[in-house]
């Protein structure tokens, strides 16, 4: 009886913790959706419209920032899956003298915050005539932590699989192709979510190189509309659900994949 | 997936003490075969070096000049850092992100702990899965995306914060409007955001704790509550030092989300370290100032993580 008492109580708690996190989400989408310039908790279904997501992408510009995006995190994802897991390959399974030193400075390098490089880079950007381009854009998502994520994974690949495929006479790198990656395909996976995430979610770097409003991302779009319309909720909500649908849609169908990136970085210490 | 980390990450560095086949070949093979790795290396090496290496030369350098973008550096010695300690609006911006860590580390390291203790010990089922999905849907989304939702949530006249609390009549809160409110609400909302992956991290560590440890415990007449402090807590005091370790560096990062939430305001009670950077660099061109802001970031950020390794590879 009792057990039960403490169980129902455990799950009311749990499901007012849901409540609490999906809210603030519920009420964006819903304002978005609203012909409203007050701030309104009153939801009339005569008042429903599309008239401010609209109005998003004939007046400013968020068709455009969504290509923008795209391309921007379309090439992160690559340039860092590809730059990535051929330096872990080095690091794993290539070691040559001084590769272990190397590991280190690596790992040294993560605990270098963006923000406090950010007025260099944003000084080479410029000199190298890369203001307001997507190049500019990925550079600091490309960092150690995928090489170090994909190298963890590489070590528990077999060295005699690649000595057997090497004595069959494969070469290196066709060896990675073929043998190594499709092994730690899930963490290939994993660290692309992540890749996805972190740029599409980026704002301090594109803020600093992006004055170009024809270049801006979905979230800089959807942040300077409130520096603009600081009481037209509406269309600053309607903004802010544009911005949030593309992670949102990807967590739903790659739920595992984040649970288990996160989950790795946990154990990785 | 997780088991497989565990036992890699306990591994030395592949080839450091390798023996077998490498050995047993010809000198020059070895040779040819060893340095090429570092052609693997070159386009990552290539784009740290740029990105990250040489910037934290250059901010280091920049540190030490007075640099409006305009003209050259003019060589200026220690006297940003000296300006820095006189300097009350930078003090007020370390101070403020020093509140605001120490508000929202300790509540999400402990929310998210008694969360995912709960769900690893009594709803390892359907409902505990959904429960942690849905927590984390604040993970994903932008920092500033969040700023700007809860600003809206959190306005005077009919924000629906507001509007709960007047149910049980509480009166229009200005919540943004005063500066002290204000940094303890964006420690909040913080907090809101992170608990979700927090709470991954803690769920992945707990079902790593032997189940024998419990079943024990019970036998022994150990109830819910007993077993989370004298099993549960000790055995992830790892974890826990990660995710301190994880949430502090995050908050001494923070800019977007006070950014969109009160842009630094009421009266630049909720500057932050990073907001000061921003301003100084960018709206007053001040880039050599600026970068002397930086490097103390960089020092605080690299100390907290350096104790991090240092401790976690002592164990």
């Amino acid at each position: 009886m009792l057990h039960r008492t403490v169980q129902i109580t455990v799950n009311t708690a749990l499901l007012l913790l849901v409540v609490a996190a999906l809210l603030p989400f519920a009420f964006m989408v819903l304002t978005g959706i609203q012909e409203s310039t007050t701030v309104s908790l009153a939801f009339d279904p005569a008042k429903l419209q599309l008239d401010n997501f609209v109005r998003l992408f004939t007046e400013y510009q968020f068709g455009r920032a969504l290509v923008t995006s795209a391309v921007v995190v379309v090439l992160a994802c690559v340039v860092n899956l590809v730059v990535s897991s051929l330096a872990a390959y080095a690091f794993a399974k290539k070691p040559f003298p001084g590769s272990e030193a190397l590991f280190w400075v690596y790992i040294a390098t993560m605990m270098v915050p963006v923000q406090v490089t950010i007025i260099p880079l944003f000084l080479i950007v410029r000199d190298l005539g890369l203001l307001n381009t997507p190049v500019a854009l990925i550079l600091p998502i490309i960092n150690a932590f995928g090489v170090f994520l994909i190298r963890q994974f590489m070590s528990s690949v077999p060295d005699e699989l690649l000595e057997a495929a090497r004595i069959d006479g494969a070469k290196d790198l066709r060896i990675f192709a073929a043998i190594v990656l499709p092994l730690i395909k899930p963490v290939l996976i994993a660290l692309t979510v992540f890749t996805f995430i972190t740029a599409w979610n980026d704002f301090l770097w594109p803020l600093v190189v992006i004055s170009d409003e024809s270049m801006q991302t979905v979230t800089l779009a959807a942040a300077r509309l409130q520096g603009r319309f600081l009481t037209d909720y509406g269309l600053v909500m309607a903004g802010a659900t544009v911005s949030f649908l593309v992670p949102f849609l990807i967590y739903l169908f790659l739920q595992r994949r984040f649970v288990q990136g996160v989950a790795s970085i946990g154990l990785k210490g | 997936m997780r088991a497989t980390t565990t036992t890699v990450a306990s591994e030395p560095i592949p080839g450091a003490t390798d023996s077998g086949p490498v050995q047993q070949r010809p000198r020059a093979n070895t040779r040819r075969r060893s340095f090429s790795g570092l052609g693997y290396l070159m386009p990552s090496l290539i784009v740290l070096a740029v990105v990250i290496v040489a910037p934290i030369g250059m901010s280091a350098y920049f540190s030490l000049t007075d640099y409006s973008l305009l003209g050259e550096p003019q060589w200026a010695g220690l006297q940003n850092y000296g300006d820095l300690l006189s300097d009350t609006g930078f003090r007020q911006a370390m101070w403020q992100t020093f509140v605001y860590t120490v508000i929202s580390v300790p509540l999400q390291t402990v929310l998210a702990l008694v969360i995912a203790a709960v769900i690893a010990r009594r709803l390892r089922n359907r409902f505990g899965g959904f429960i942690r999905s849905a927590l984390f849907i604040p993970v994903i989304a932008a920092m500033v995306i969040i700023g700007s939702v809860w600003r809206y949530l959190l306005g005077t006249e009919d924000g629906l914060v507001n509007s709960i609390l007047g149910l049980v009549g509480i009166n229009n809160v200005n919540w943004l409007g005063e500066a002290t409110t204000a940094l303890i609400v964006v420690a909040l909302v913080t907090v809101w955001k992170n608990i979700g992956y927090f709470l991954v991290i803690y769920y992945a560590g707990m079902l790593d704790i032997p189940e024998d440890l419990y079943e024990a415990s019970s036998i022994d007449g150990a109830g819910g509550v007993r077993q989370f402090w004298s099993i549960t807590v000790p055995s992830l005091r790892p974890v826990t030092f990660l995710v301190v370790i994880l949430g502090t560096i995050w908050s001494f990062q923070v800019f977007d989300l006070v950014y969109a939430m009160t842009g630094g305001g009421p009266g630049g009670g909720t500057v932050t370290l990073v907001m000061a950077i921003y301003n100084t660099g960018f709206e007053n061109m001040q880039m050599g100032y600026a970068s002397a802001m930086a490097m103390v970031l960089f020092v605080i950020v690299f100390l907290v993580s350096f104790t991090q390794r240092v401790l976690l590879s002592r164990k």
